[in-house]
């Protein structure tokens, strides 16, 4: 039976440009990149990634996009929001030399799988941001990381280049095991063609229209081989994610309509 | 089996609404064993929706008020090309209007594309903020509708009717009378409501949804006995077949061929080869030769 929980926001944290984290006092029972759909009655319902769970507490870190979440950012501590999940394939556990790769609202869920693996694996995190001001997390990744690598498109922290520019300089001169990431699609593709140049494993996490969030309504069906990315991800491994063919090209809106990227 | 001319693999059909956007979802439904399948309704211009929730679970079903979002017919038909581009099996494509004239300006581009059947949705329960009443719930809108588009279709014509009505016998006669080729029974029930007892709101965005699952499999077996005795077009049974043995118990209702739907949530995507598998091993056992043995059983003994 699908669990729904109506919970009060415990805490909202003010965490950079748009984007807050809002915590739970609940135990879900969730694994690093699984998701959960929040309810905000009478506005609609969105899927957000876990920021991180560890049985007391809930967090999600969710940037300020459209309608639904303009509403939810005008919510105070005590406000209700109604939870379901979690849902969707997580990032496998391992316990070698990793590289994450987190860029923007992707961010979090990587956070949360650096927390599960911190101690038990070499972690090093690259987080990604235009610039400065929209770096997420940036407060508390590096307490869980054990190289902790800040790229901006501007410079104005960390390391001026995009995330995967900086994902090469590192893979040359580091041995690597394994690279998860999760960001903007674009950063993806380009992730997906840096790991095929250096024969590295991966597994990303990718993001499409979801409406039911259980595989019933078939808003998220990526093609050609029909996968339905909100069971059968948001998590993707390799062999999965060459098989998409949509990646980079297009996505399906609220009408099932393809819209291509530019 | 035969059904209408065509040869399907299996008796199991992907009910509307389920998957059925993308013609890559439709494959992957034959591929698991379904004989044929049916897009999700679509309407002549693009439609977003409902906002959500647009699902809630509840012992023994489920809820939905999608809202019937899809990409409107001439993207839809495009869906159904690729689809028929890469695979042979029927597809049943569901058209959904607010009027007769809208019925019949669809059917002007099903008769254009690839499609072996068309589905009359004459019963979506979920939109009746838009739509005053359904079409299902009055045998002579049923009879006009079905009529005009028997009229111009050059394909055969389903009717999908409502289990919301006092007498299913009626309005299954005037869809027969109209020249149905065969009838889908039953779209989801209700609309129902479910509740969040804490924020004191309804769940779904549209407060009122369908209900499907499980608890429907009662009601769509005795309205599939029912109106088997009433009409002699075939029936597409569809309501909580879940397991092999719901699926058995529908045709031995009445139904030809069986459609699945909410069941992909509770057993997986898996769910068409698992129900094949537990017919086929009934089958066996009962020592049926043929799915067609076993249409109509219960009316013969």
């Amino acid at each position: 039976m699908d669990k729904r929980y109506t919970v009060k926001i415990k805490k909202i944290i003010d965490e950079c440009e748009s984007v807050k984290s809002f915590i739970f006092d609940m135990d879900l029972k969730a694994k690093p990149g699984q998701f959960v759909m929040v309810a905000l009655y009478g506005v609609g319902e969105k899927p957000f990634s876990i920021a991180s769970t560890d049985g007391k507490e809930l967090m999600l870190t969710i940037k300020k996009f459209g309608k639904f979440t303009d509403e939810l950012f005008k919510l105070k501590e005590g406000d209700l929001l109604s939870i379901r999940g979690p849902y969707g394939k997580n990032f496998s556990i391992r316990n070698d030399n990793l590289l994450l790769i987190g860029g923007g609202v992707g961010v979090p869920p990587l956070f949360f799988l650096s927390r599960s693996l911190f101690r038990k694996a070499n972690i090093t995190f690259i987080n990604a941001a235009k610039n400065k001001n929209e770096l997420v997390l940036d407060r508390i990744i590096k307490n869980h990381v054990d190289k902790y690598v800040i790229a901006t498109d501007d410079g104005s922290a960390g390391i001026k280049g995009n995330a995967i520019e900086v994902a090469e300089d590192l893979i040359k001169n580091n041995k690597y095991d394994f690279v998860y990431a999760a960001g903007p699609e674009i950063m993806l593709v380009k992730g997906v063609q840096l790991c095929e140049k250096y024969n590295l494993n991966y597994e990303f996490s990718f993001e499409r229209y979801m409406k039911c969030g259980i595989g019933l309504c078939g808003q998220c069906v990526c093609e050609p081989t029909g996968l339905i990315l909100c069971v059968e991800g948001p998590v993707l491994k390799r062999k999965d994610i060459l098989q998409i063919e949509e990646f980079g090209k297009f996505k399906r809106i609220a009408t099932g309509e393809r819209k291509y990227f530019n | 089996m035969k059904f209408l001319g065509h040869q399907l693999k299996s008796p199991l059909v992907l009910a509307s609404g389920i998957l059925g956007i993308s013609y890559s979802s439709l494959r992957r439904v034959i591929k698991d064993g379904c004989g044929a399948v049916t897009t999700k309704s679509i309407a002549l211009n693009p439609r977003k929706g409902h906002e959500g929730p647009i699902w809630a679970e509840f012992k023994g079903g489920m809820v939905n008020a999608v809202g019937l979002s899809g990409p409107g017919i001439e993207i839809g038909i495009q869906e159904v090309e690729e689809f028929k581009q890469v695979c042979d099996a029927p597809l049943i494509i569901s058209i959904f209007g607010s009027s007769i004239e809208e019925f019949k300006k669809l059917t002007e581009y099903t008769n254009n594309s690839k499609a072996d059947f068309v589905e009359l949705n004459l019963s979506c329960p979920n939109v009746s903020d838009e739509f005053e009443r359904q079409f299902a719930q009055d045998e002579k809108l049923v009879y006009d509708v079905v009529r005009a588009v028997k009229g111009i279709s050059n394909k055969p014509v389903f009717a999908k009717l409502s289990p919301n009505v006092t007498n299913i016998k009626i309005i299954a006669k005037a869809a027969e009378d109209a020249g149905a080729d065969a009838l889908t029974l039953i779209n989801t029930l209700g609309p129902g409501l479910l509740i969040d007892p804490i924020a004191r709101k309804p769940i779904l965005k549209n407060t009122f949804g369908g209900i499907s699952g499980p608890c429907l499999k009662p009601l769509a077996l005795k309205i599939v006995y029912d109106v088997y005795k009433t009409v002699k077009i075939p029936i597409i049974g569809i309501g909580g077949v879940t397991y092999g043995i719901d699926a058995i118990e529908m045709m031995m209702a009445g139904a030809t061929l069986v459609g699945v739907g909410s069941a992909v949530y509770y057993r997986g995507q898996s769910v068409f080869k698992k129900i094949l598998k537990e017919m086929n091993d009934f089958m066996i056992e009962n020592n049926y030769k043929s799915y067609e043995e076993l249409i109509g059983k219960i009316h013969n003994g």
